[in-house]
C-alpha cells in the first residue's frame, strides 16, 4: 500500500485504465548474441523511443521455454511489449516479440534476420524522436497468412506510439513500410516523408530511406488462446461509439429527429373555456339557476345598504 | 501547356494507379494493400523497387489524410482522425467501474460539478488580472502588512480598566489566600480515581472533614412532614411566573 502521495501516483499510473497508457516495449539480449542483433535490437529502440527501455546486461532467458523472466520484467517495468534477441547455430540472428496481457504472455513471434542496415550506416537525417509513423503493408500475404497477419498486428502495436484524435500533418515524419513476397520474406524499411507542394492542397510524397533495413523471415509463433485474445480486444463501455436514437438523415439531406410524446388524455386538454359545457348535474341545473339570481340580488343589495 | 493541361500533370503527380485499391485504417495511420508485388523487380533492384512502392503506397495515405475533416487551433490545423478499425490487444483488462463515493453520490445528485478555480482574477479597480490568492494577491486586506495604520478602537477599554484597578486594590489578603490554597488542596485531593478514599495520609496534614448529611427518622411528626411535602410541591409548582420548566438537579437537591 502506499506511503507517500508519490508512491499512490505511480501506482495509480499503473492500474488499468479505459484509455490505457502508451505500451512500453523492453528490448532484452539473450546470453548469446550476435553484432547483427545487437544493432537490430537498438535501432527498434530508437523507433519506439521514448516508450522504449533497452537493458544492457545479458539475460539468460528463453521465451518459447519459459515465460517467467518476462512476467517479472512486465511486473517490474509496467512493460507490456518486449523484444528478446538471441543468436545461435540453430537460429542465427533470432528476435523474438512479445506481448503481454494482464501480465501473461498473450502471443510470440520469432523472426529471423536475414539482412540489416543499420540507422548508424544509412548517413541521412533521422526524423524527432517521439512521432507517430505511417505505416504501409504491401502484400496480399499480410492478409493471407495467420503467422504474417499475427505480425502485422504486432508491428502496429510496437510502433503506433501515443494514439490521438487528431493529427497536424507537420506530425507525419516517417513511414515504416512492410512488405512481403509470395514466399513469405519480409522487408522492413523506414522512410523519411518529404512533404512536397504540388499546386493543391495534398501535397505530393518524397520519400528518402532513414533506416534501420531488415530482411525477416518469420521462425516460430506462439499465438494467444482465444479467449485471452478476445477479453484482451475488448472495448470498454465507455469508448464504444455512442449510438443517438431517433434522429435520421432523410434523401434531401435534412436532419430529422422523431420525439415521442406519451398517450393524450381528451379530457384534460387545456382548450377554451365555455361555461356552458360545463360538466354538472342535469336534476339541478334549472332550480339552481333562480337560486343563484335571488342570491346575487340579495349581495347587491347588502352592498347597497 | 496551356492551364487544363498543366492541371492534369498537377493532378498526375498525386494520383497513383492500384489495380486493387487501397484499405486505411487512418486511426493507426496504416495503408493496407494487397496488390501483388513485381517479384522480378523485388529480386533485381529491391530497395529501388521498395522505395517506389512505398511512395505509391504513402502518397495514399496521405490524400486520404488530407480529405479527413479538420480543425483550427491556436496550435495549428489539426485533421481529425476516424475510429479505429484493426483490433489490436490491450495491455491490461478492462477495469471494472467503481462503486461511487459518498460525496460523488451526492454530488450526481445535485448535479454539482467540479469547477477549477484559475489562479488569476480579474481585479475592477486596477483592470488587471492578479493572483487569486498569494503575493500581491486580490484576496490581500493589508492588516498582515509589517506596517499598518492604529486602528480606530485602539485606546483604553474604559471598563475593564476600572475593574482591573478595583480588583488590584483588594490585594492579596494573606488570611484569605490560605484558605483559598487549603481548599484548593482538598478539591485536588478527590481528584483521583478512588475518589480519594485510599489515599494514605501525609504527615502533619489535617484530616479533612466531610460533610454529614442529617437525615430525619423515618418515622416523626405526620404535620412537620405534610408541611415540609407542601413546601417542596410549592417550591416547584407554586409561583406564578416560574414557567413550566423544572430544573431537575434543583428539584433533586431541594428535595
Amino acid at each position: 500500500k502506499p506511503k507517500t502521495a508519490r508512491s499512490a501516483r505511480a501506482l495509480k499510473k499503473r492500474e488499468p485504465k479505459v484509455q490505457e497508457n502508451t505500451k512500453t516495449a523492453i528490448f532484452i539480449r539473450g546470453s548469446q548474441t550476435s553484432q547483427i542483433v545487437n544493432a537490430a535490437l537498438a535501432d527498434l529502440c530508437s523507433l519506439k523511443k521514448p516508450n522504449a527501455v533497452m537493458f544492457s546486461k545479458k539475460n539468460d532467458i528463453h521465451p518459447f521455454d519459459d515465460e517467467t523472466p518476462l512476467q517479472f520484467f512486465c511486473q517490474k517495468n509496467d512493460a507490456s511489449l518486449f523484444v528478446v534477441g538471441m543468436h545461435s547455430k540453430k537460429r542465427p540472428h533470432n528476435l523474438v516479440f512479445v506481448r503481454m496481457f494482464d501480465g501473461q504472455v498473450l502471443d510470440m513471434i520469432e523472426i529471423g534476420i536475414e539482412k540489416s542496415v543499420s540507422l548508424k550506416d544509412i548517413k541521412t537525417s533521422k526524423c524527432q524522436v517521439g512521432m507517430r509513423p505511417l505505416f504501409l503493408f504491401n502484400g496480399e500475404i499480410f492478409d493471407k497468412s495467420t503467422n504474417h497477419k499475427m505480425f502485422k498486428n504486432m508491428l502496429l502495436d510496437f510502433f503506433r506510439g501515443q494514439s490521438t484524435d487528431s493529427i497536424s500533418p507537420t506530425g507525419l515524419e516517417h513511414v515504416i513500410s512492410v512488405s512481403a513476397d509470395s514466399n513469405g520474406k519480409i522487408y522492413f524499411r523506414v522512410y523519411i516523408v518529404k512533404l512536397n507542394k504540388s499546386g493543391q492542397r495534398t501535397p505530393r510524397v518524397e520519400l528518402e530511406e532513414m533506416g534501420p533495413s531488415f530482411d525477416f523471415v518469420i521462425r516460430r509463433t506462439k499465438f494467444a488462446k482465444e479467449e485471452v485474445y478476445k477479453k484482451a480486444t475488448r472495448i470498454p463501455k465507455q469508448l464504444k461509439p455512442k449510438k443517438v436514437k431517433n434522429v435520421d438523415v432523410n434523401e434531401m439531406g435534412d436532419k430529422i429527429a422523431k420525439i415521442h410524446l406519451g398517450k393524450q388524455d381528451f379530457d384534460k386538454i387545456q382548450t377554451r373555456k365555455v361555461k356552458a359545457l360545463k360538466k354538472r348535474d342535469i336534476d339541478t341545473a334549472t332550480e339552481g339557476e333562480p337560486k343563484d339570481e335571488k342570491e346575487k340580488v340579495h349581495k347587491k343589495v347588502r352592498i347597497v345598504g | 501547356m496551356d492551364v487544363s493541361t498543366q492541371l492534369e500533370v498537377k493532378q498526375q503527380s498525386l494520383t497513383v494507379e492500384k489495380a486493387v485499391p487501397l484499405e486505411f485504417d487512418l486511426a493507426l495511420l496504416a495503408g493496407f494493400d494487397i496488390n501483388t508485388l513485381d517479384e522480378e523487380r523485388l529480386r533485381q533492384n529491391t530497395d529501388k523497387y521498395l522505395k517506389e512502392c512505398s511512395r505509391n503506397g504513402t502518397q495514399l495515405i496521405i490524400n486520404e489524410i488530407f480529405k479527413l475533416p479538420t480543425n483550427s487551433t491556436e496550435d495549428g490545423t489539426f485533421a481529425e482522425l476516424p475510429d479505429q478499425i484493426t483490433k489490436i490487444p490491450r495491455e491490461k483488462p478492462v477495469p471494472k467501474p467503481k462503486p461511487l463515493t459518498r460525496w460523488e453520490k451526492f454530488a450526481k445528485l445535485k448535479g454539482i460539478q467540479n469547477r477549477k478555480q484559475s489562479r488569476k482574477v480579474f481585479d475592477e479597480a486596477t483592470g488587471e488580472w492578479v493572483p487569486r490568492w498569494g503575493y500581491k494577491g486580490a484576496n490581500d486586506d493589508g492588516t498582515n502588512d509589517w506596517l499598518i495604520p492604529v486602528p480606530q478602537n485602539a485606546g483604553i477599554n474604559a471598563t475593564r480598566h476600572t475593574r482591573n484597578l478595583e480588583e488590584g486594590a483588594r490585594g492579596a489578603d494573606q488570611k484569605s489566600a490560605k484558605e483559598e490554597l487549603m481548599k484548593k488542596i482538598s478539591i485536588s485531593k478527590s481528584a483521583t480515581a478512588s475518589i480519594g478514599r485510599f489515599d494514605k495520609p501525609l504527615k502533619g496534614e489535617p484530616k479533612i472533614k466531610g460533610v454529614k448529611r442529617k437525615f430525619d427518622p423515618l418515622i416523626s411528626d405526620m404535620n412537620k412532614e405534610k408541611e415540609a411535602n407542601l413546601n417542596i410541591v410549592n417550591g416547584l409548582f407554586g409561583k406564578k411566573d416560574k414557567s413550566d420548566i423544572i430544573n431537575a438537579r434543583k428539584a433533586r437537591n431541594m428535595a
